[in-house]
């Protein structure tokens, strides 16, 4: 049986998407659905402030990477045919246009849930990973609140 | 006594004002006893300790959590990454 590829780390390099899709990329793969998220350096949300200076990322990187391989066997679990499985998220000081996650998914066919399984992968890991970011603007810096309590067993 | 580290991040951090403590705890505390005795140490962040997230040895935990000796217990607010 095919060992199929998953990645999954915590960073402070920038992330180079092409590579990390071509470590997911199998023969028989013939189709790839690559989410990644970026700062906004324009905002306006719901008690923060307008314009997004830079993000403070940190991460309790032991943790964040099980639990990132958790995300990535929920996955598996519920999508079959996916074959690789990325999920990395860069850390530190990162500006307005920066790519700061990547969760990408691949499988023969664009039609097995290639999409859905990436939604979810980044869903969970807005849920379950240890990481967390401070937004800092030009009037101060507030920590991004998540909503999410696990429960036991995840 | 159980000799433990207990390591907090993100607002957690800022409100204990450190990264991580060693220290030492009953043996067969659970995670509610270690919140009541970090809060009587910090009662400026007493209240953030009642609400914080917890994992024991990078899992989850819960109150009624046991905490093995030598355990890396972790405190933190709910996750915002992506």
């Amino acid at each position: 049986m095919t060992e199929f590829p998953t990645i999954y780390s915590i960073t402070e390099d920038e992330l180079d998407l092409n590579s990390l899709l071509a470590q997911i990329t199998l023969p028989s793969t013939g189709a790839a659905c690559v989410f990644t998220g970026l700062v906004r350096g324009e905002t306006g949300r719901d008690g923060l402030p307008p314009r997004t200076e830079y993000l403070e990322y940190e991460a309790y990187a032991p943790m964040a990477e099980a639990k990132m391989r958790q995300v990535a066997d929920e996955i598996r679990g519920r999508w079959p045919t996916v074959e690789g499985i990325a999920i990395v998220q860069r850390v530190g000081r990162l500006y307005p246009r920066t790519p700061t996650v990547l969760i990408a998914c691949t499988a023969p066919h664009r039609d097995t849930g290639v999409f859905d399984a990436a939604r979810y992968g980044i869903d969970r890991l807005k849920e379950i990973v240890p990481i967390w970011k401070k937004e800092v603007s030009p009037e101060g810096e507030v920590w991004v609140e998540g909503e999410y309590t696990p429960t036991p067993g995840e | 006594m159980n000799e433990i580290t207990v390591l907090f991040f993100a607002t957690m951090r800022d409100r204990i004002g450190e990264r991580g403590i060693t220290l030492e705890v009953p043996e067969e505390s659970r995670v509610r006893d270690l919140k009541r005795i970090l809060a009587e140490r910090y009662p400026g962040a007493a209240e953030a300790i009642g609400i914080t997230l917890v994992s024991i040895n990078r899992e989850y935990a819960f109150d009624e959590d046991l905490i093995p000796a030598g355990a890396e217990v972790a405190m933190f607010p709910q996750v915002s990454g992506g």
